[in-house]
């Protein structure tokens, strides 16, 4: 089991708050706000948790504002307009440690897929005035502009992990969160495989665990949306898959919630790009 | 991006810039001009960066849209999930067995408890006791918050029994489920509804007893009515003045437009009247359908008619579901019976698909089309909070000279609360990006 | 006792009636989401009648025979450790309060079960796994208590899949004893052999008629067409020693180029035993449990050590553990092979990767014996594991009574017990020093005294630095002590060289003050030390006193320093490779990190230093201390239960090796 690096004293920012009340902030980018939901779908410890932890910018949730200086920062979503850029960057000065949570700030998220497409076309084709509206030429991960001190995957995030991860923020232990295969958690749980037994494409072999094993479970493949594990050799699964479905079916598998992360990005680009690159010409409905 | 709120007042006039609206979900904020009496603008202005999904389905297979549009929204995607699915099957002509049709109600119970437990304990009842957040408000209210993080568990429970996990459930296919569901599985939760249900009724009372401010809006209510049912996956469109139309058809009636200010598109009836849509609508057109448990519960506030025309009301109409909702899970669990397969089978195939159905705030509507080989061509998904948005502006338009005579902070404080009164989901409110092709080559 | 019995099929449930009589759990074949798996049975009505299953690279099928027959299947998906070594198994729970902490071990009450449909291939895995669970100082107490409570009814395989090769692992088809009951199945009911008291005690109350001679053929021949029809595919004659000799073969990487590192095929194999620990604590660290669940060493994690260093980083490092540890070291560690041929890793590969197809590639029938990297057995010059003291599996409660801080980032601890094997520790021992919420770091012991002893800890990450940290009167949970210790009689009468690295120097210090204590019964004695700066050099006091001793030769390097050090700045090596002494009578004692010993070790082999008289210390990543987690293999070694102290000959050319 691989885990990530402890939470102690670090390298930017300064610590703000004290050791015993840590300095809490959550911010969202381009998401769907499932992975800030999850601090509170943590409803049977929440209150007890925000005892121990200064949660000072949280706007889904409470109408204190903060702009910094924070402990932590929980940055969501993926930066997606020049204005995020910006804001990002002056978040990371006043931000001691700064964690991605969910598969759109690590990952860029199901948005990331338009960046295989071209932006100004994209625009032109998707706004009648794409004036009004700001986008970056692609949705990319908070990585890809700030340095980040830790992740927390998923789409949406964990609630376990996300507890784990407080906990041990609170008492300065290393976060447990193994960065090995979701098959792990699937035979521990005693899941019968879906791929050898039905044939089921599955990406859990490549992705990391974190959700036990969740779709197997539930009778379907694992559709990858806590990213690439460790050492995830994505070309010799899409290999295998290609035994019994076409290209596209194979480059398909891979352009889920994480496609842009670079296993899986590969795999989509060796596959011949995402699907629906080319629009089809039709008459739209009314507005 | 949080710039602080900023209230500027000269003689009479008023101009409020609540930069970042806080305790809704997503990012979007609020203008207000008010000149000499007369409001110049109202806006709810959406600055939730677009995410392009009606562009991002496009090649998808069904099963992938069911994952997909999901991600449109943390806070309910089963409504998303139930919409789209509902689409396809109707479009492609598949039956499914009563006991998914079950399964699938019981799940949207689950989304409307969470969603609606958040927004009443978590989100709309700070504003009423006066605090920041209900984290604040738990230091003298604790006993209120837990019992509404308790409801809140209850709901997300169920939606993780049946969806795997509370955000983003995993289960939902095209045809039925994933999986099939055990009885014992089903009926392990009726004590945690039981106790959901208890909670709800007390909600009830508790927000029944709030000091709102009075208001009165005179605008169009739309919402699904089923004949039987409380309306949730099927039903047909009504509304406050005789609009009675087939849930497919929401086009032929409503309309969705770009404005400047805003990342989403804004729906309107085709006349250009904006409607307003969630739980005052539903309990106001199809409340002779709700849970008799919820109907007494309804009755006994004596607000029915307030509900109609105070948005500061819906708080009450949100607890009459959340009755609603766990008793008709309650019943769900007892009656449950496996289905006898997890799944209809179905052959990919072409098809024009559509649907409506009733999010925990309101109506959500989709439409796709299928290509040969069943993939999707096209795409339009409309989320309740795009349609309420022109709503919105209008009540701010009526209510804003109300609050002329209130200092500075009291008037911002009563303008956000009115905002947050229609649970605006402006996560959801960011993809309402139609597909407008024709003028490619 | 007759030799066999026969159960007619239709009185299958009077067996299981009789299986069932006090309390006892029946756990059998059953299907479940498209596969056979072993689970909770009523009645053999759950039993997968008329059902096959066809297995191949990454697949498996059910298919229907329309037959009667209930174990025509061969084998499940789960095999019986998820039994007798559930994934998941809690440890201990502590609770902190204030300066006092308790650490209680859980355990379990082993559930009652029958296992019913055990075939040859798992009868034997179930023993070798045994042997594996049990081979630590004290025994797995969680694996012993369950396997003690199993009763056991095999069932002889009426058929082999495509992936079946017990026939090459000498484990099956036929079930020669080993069971309570035996059973074969015929169409028209089971020849029932009786294999213990226990079995004998459940059949005998049933009346069974004495099988018939022809019943008793059937069974035979039965058994027969399998062993014909799975041939010989893997020759595992030699099939150690070639496969030792290959470790450097360029097919290792082939495969990687495969293989997922999903680590499916060590968890479904029934044989494969490692575990990680997780701790679980509530929000504040003050009441946390321990838990150990199945790992493997496909894992990263395993060949972790401080500073995110790894042993094992690539995927062919780690399938090489894998197959060399199932068909070669395995016998180096229990005198058996790893595997009994039982086809799961084949069928349940996501991406089919055959180990008879590896191991026919890696190590063919035909290979020329190369060299052998590491001695084979005691009697070709490994030490026998007698320095270890048996190790408690408990956890004794030490107090901190004073912290001294060595370094910017290291302390001593100064801990009292009056424990006795702890206080009976040898140098070069360690203990599992555990705290509330926190891992379960290996540490040395630093010095032993007669109320207790010292641990010199650095803080590389998160226990270390609470650890650190500590003021006098907390208390810690110490497991230990723990390994194999330096040998220091080895050094009698001979001369003694210590080079010491860093944080290496702490498990020398015992060896340093067991040598000084007797002093005229050594030759010279010599002491090179090195640091990464002035200001990371350990114990400087007393080194410092010891260098002025006349009969004791201190010499000190350090990495980097600034100008106000006066001593010599370079590696360790730079000590001595240019001295004058005779390494033939020395015995040699070296800790430090990895790169630094392989660095001494060399330079002492040319001071003419044998490498039997040269003693190391390992660092591995370490999760239980005993030899039951696996983490700390090194080639044949455990490197907790072995070592940590090894000579150099005895590693042979496992020492040094790239991703073993
Ligand atoms: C036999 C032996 C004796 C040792 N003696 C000493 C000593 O006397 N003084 C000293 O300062 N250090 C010693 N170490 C190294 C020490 O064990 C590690 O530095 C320590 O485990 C790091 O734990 P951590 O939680 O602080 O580090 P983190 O990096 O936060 O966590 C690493 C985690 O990995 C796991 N782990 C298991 N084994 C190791 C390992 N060997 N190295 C790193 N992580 C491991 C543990 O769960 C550990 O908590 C020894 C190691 C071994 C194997
Ligand atoms: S179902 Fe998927 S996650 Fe589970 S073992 Fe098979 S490949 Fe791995
Ligand atoms: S050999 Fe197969 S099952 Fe084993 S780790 Fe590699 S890919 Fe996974
Ligand atoms: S190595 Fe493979 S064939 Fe051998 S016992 Fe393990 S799972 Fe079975
Ligand atoms: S080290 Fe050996 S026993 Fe452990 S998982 Fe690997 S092959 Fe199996
Ligand atoms: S086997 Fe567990 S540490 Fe060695």
């Amino acid at each position: 089991m691989e885990t990530q690096a402890p939470i102690t004293p670090g390298r930017r920012g300064p610590r703000a708050g004290t050791p015993q009340r840590p300095r809490i902030g959550i911010v969202k980018f381009a998401s769907c706000d499932g992975c800030q939901l999850t601090l509170l779908d943590l409803e049977d410890e929440l209150l007890a948790i925000a005892a121990r932890v200064d949660l000072v910018e949280f706007a889904e949730a409470t109408s204190h504002r903060s702009a910094g200086p924070f402990d932590v920062l929980f940055v969501e979503g993926s930066i997606s307009t020049p204005e995020q850029a910006e804001d990002i960057a002056r978040l990371r000065a006043v931000s001691h440690r700064l964690v991605t949570i969910g598969a759109c700030a690590t990952a860029g998220g199901i948005q990331a897929i338009r960046n295989w497409f071209d932006h100004e076309e994209v625009r032109a084709v998707v706004y009648p005035q794409p004036g009004y509206v700001d986008s970056l030429a692609q949705a990319r991960p908070v990585a890809d502009f700030v340095a980040v001190d830790a992740e927390l995957r998923g789409c949406p995030i964990s609630p376990a992990q996300l507890r784990e991860f407080l906990v041990a923020l609170v008492t300065g232990r290393r976060p447990q969160l193994p960065d090995e295969a979701v098959c792990l958690e699937c035979k521990r749980r005693g899941v019968v495989c879906v791929a050898v037994a039905q044939g089921i494409p599955c990406l859990g072999p490549v992705t990391r665990t974190g959700c036990g094993a969740l779709c197997p479970a539930y009778g379907r493949g694992c559709y990858g949306c806590f990213g690439p594990r460790e050492s995830a050799n994505t070309a010799s699964l899409a290999k295998w898959l290609s035994d019994d479905r076409s290209a596209s079916d194979v480059g398909r598998l891979f352009a889920g919630f994480t496609a842009w992360s670079p296993p899986f990005r590969a795999m989509i680009d060796a596959h011949g790009g995402p699907p629906g690159q080319v629009i089809p010409v039709k008459e739209t409905n009314d507005a | 991006m949080h710039d602080t709120d900023t209230l500027t007042e000269s003689s009479g006039d008023l101009a409020v810039d609540i930069a970042g609206l806080t305790r809704v979900e997503g990012e979007g904020s609020l203008r207000l001009k008010v000149r000499n009496g007369v409001v110049e603008q109202a806006r709810l202005e959406i600055f939730e960066a677009p995410r392009y999904f009606e562009r991002l389905v496009v090649g998808r297979t069904p099963d992938e849209v069911i994952d997909i549009v999901a991600r449109i929204c943390g806070i309910c995607p089963v409504a998303y999930q139930m919409t789209a699915v509902h689409a396809f099957e109707h479009g492609l002509g598949i039956e499914i067995d009563p006991a998914v049709r079950a399964l699938r109600r019981l799940l949207y119970c689950g989304e409307w408890i969470e969603s609606h437990a958040l927004h009443v304990y978590l989100l709309h009842l700070p504003d009423f006791l006066g605090y920041p957040s209900a984290l604040d408000m738990a230091h003298d209210y604790r006993a209120a918050v837990e019992a509404g993080l308790t409801l809140k568990r209850a709901g997300n429970k169920l939606v993780e029994m049946i969806g795997g996990r509370a955000i983003h459930p995993v289960s939902v296919r095209v045809g039925g489920f994933s999986r099939s569901f055990r009885r014992t599985e089903v009926s392990a939760l009726r004590e945690t509804l039981t106790a959901a249900l208890g909670i709800a009724l007390q909600t009830v009372d508790l927000v029944a007893g709030l000091d709102t401010p009075e208001f009165e809006r005179d605008g169009r209510l739309v919402a699904l009515k089923h004949p039987h049912e409380y309306p949730m996956n099927e039903g047909r469109i009504v509304s406050s003045d005789g609009l009675d139309l087939a849930l497919t058809d929401w086009r032929s009636e409503f309309a969705e437009q770009q404005v400047p200010w805003s990342n989403a598109l804004q729906s309107r009836g085709r006349d250009g009247r904006p409607y307003l849509l969630g739980p005052s609508s539903r309990i106001t057109l199809a409340g002779d359908q709700l849970h008799p448990t919820a109907a007494a519960a309804l009755a006994r506030t004596g607000l029915a008619g307030e509900i109609a025309r105070n948005p500061y009301r819906s708080i009450v109409a949100r607890a009459v579901e959340l009755v609603d909702a766990a008793a008709e899970a309650l019943d769900i669990i007892e009656a449950y019976q496996p289905p006898a397969e997890a799944a209809t089978r179905w052959r990919p195939g072409p098809c024009s698909a559509a649907w409506a159905t009733e999010a925990p705030r309101g109506l959500i509507f989709h439409a796709y089309e299928l290509d040969e080989q069943g993939l999707v061509a096209h795409a339009q998904i409309v989320p309740p909070t795009s349609q309420n948005q022109a709503a919105i502006e209008a009540d701010l338009a009526a209510f804003a000279p109300r609050v002329l005579h209130l200092s500075h902070d009291e008037a911002t404080l009563r303008i956000e609360q009115l905002v947050r009164s229609y649970d605006p989901c402006i996560s959801c409110a960011t993809h309402f990006l139609d597909l407008r092709v024709e003028n490619l080559p | 006792m007759p030799a066999a019995y026969f159960l007619p099929r239709a009185e299958l449930d009077r067996l299981f009636e009789a299986l069932a009589v006090d309390g006892r759990r029946i756990i059998g074949p059953t299907i479940a989401d498209g596969a056979v798996v072993y689970d909770e049975l009523d009645s053999p009505a759950g039993l997968p009648h008329g059902w096959m299953a066809d297995t191949a690279p990454g697949s498996y099928r059910l298919r229907s025979t329309g037959g009667e027959r209930a174990f025509d299947y061969v084998v499940a998906l789960t095999s019986w450790k998820r039994f007798t070594h559930p994934s998941l198994v809690p440890l201990t729970r502590s609770r902190r309060d204030g300066d006092q902490i308790v650490v209680e071990p859980i355990r379990e009450d082993a559930p009652k079960l029958a296992f019913v449909g055990v075939r040859a291939c798992e009868l034997a895995a179930l023993n070798i796994q045994e042997r594996a669970m049990r081979a630590g100082p004290a025994g797995d107490p969680d694996h012993a208590a369950r396997r003690d409570a199993a009763l056991i009814v095999a069932v002889e395989c009426a058929a082999a899949t495509s992936t079946c090769f017990c026939t090459s692992m000498a484990s099956g088809p036929e079930v020669d004893g080993g069971a309570d009951l035996m059973l074969s199945e015929l169409d028209d009911g089971f020849v029932v052999r009786v294999g213990s008291e226990a079995g004998a005690g459940v059949v005998g109350p049933l009346g069974l008629r004495v099988a018939s001679p022809d019943a008793v053929d059937r069974a035979g021949t039965q058994v027969a067409a399998v062993r014909a029809a799975i041939g010989d595919p893997v020759p595992g004659d030699g099939l150690p020693e070639r496969l030792r000799a290959a470790l450097d073969h360029p097919h290792w990487a082939q495969v990687a180029e495969r293989c997922l590192a999903c680590a499916n095929c060590t968890l479904v194999c029934p044989t494969c035993f490692c575990t990680s620990v997780g701790v679980a604590s509530d929000l504040d660290g003050l009441d946390a449990t321990t838990e150990r669940s199945w790992d493997s060493c496909f894992s990263l994690g395993f060949g972790r050590v401080a500073g995110d260093a790894n042993f094992r980083p690539k995927v062919r490092d780690r399938y090489r553990q894998w197959l060399t540890h199932k068909f070669s070291t395995w016998w180096d560690q229990f005198g058996s092979s790893g595997c009994v041929g039982c086809g799961r890793c084949i069928a349940w590969c996501p991406v089919g990767i055959d180990v008879r197809a590896e191991l026919v590639a890696i190590a063919p029938a035909t290979a020329p014996a190369g060299p052998i990297p590491w001695p084979l057995s005691p009697a070709e010059g490994r030490a026998p594991a007698a320095l270890a003291t048996a190790a408690p599996a408990r956890h004794v409660i030490a107090t901190v009574r004073s912290v001294m801080p060595e370094t910017v980032d290291s302390a001593t601890l100064r801990l009292v017990t009056t424990d006795e094997a702890l206080l009976g520790a040898r140098p070069g021992q360690f203990v599992m020093v555990e705290q509330p919420a926190f891992a379960t770091p290996p540490i040395s012991i630093s010095r032993i005294r007669p109320d207790g002893l010292d641990l010199t800890i650095r803080s590389a990450g998160a226990a270390t630095a609470v650890l650190t940290g500590l003021a006098a009167g907390a208390q810690v949970a110490l497991r230990g002590p723990l390994g194999r210790g330096w040998p220091v009689e080895a050094a009698i009468g001979r001369d003694v060289v210590i080079v010491a690295g860093g944080i290496g120097l702490a498990p020398l210090r015992p060896v340093i003050e067991a040598v000084l204590a007797e002093r005229p019964r050594f030759g010279a004695v010599r002491l090179y030390l090195g640091a990464r700066t002035p200001h990371d050099r350990l114990f400087v006091a007393e080194m410092g006193e010891i260098a002025g001793r006349a009969d004791v030769e201190v010499a000190e390097i350090v990495d980097r320093a600034g100008p106000e050090w006066l001593g010599r700045v370079g590696i360790v090596t730079q000590l001595f490779d240019q001295a004058k002494w005779d390494g033939s009578r020395a015995t040699a004692f070296v800790c430090g990190p990895e790169r630094m010993m392989q660095a001494t070790v060399a330079t002492l082999k040319g001071r003419g230093v044998d490498p039997a008289a040269m003693w190391l210390t390992l660092e591995r990543n370490m999760a239980c201390g005993v030899g039951t987690c696996g983490h700390c293999q090194l080639g044949p070694f455990f490197v907790c239960r072995d070592g940590p102290v090894f000579s150099v000959a005895e590693l042979g050319t496992a020492f040094a090796r790239e991703g073993l």
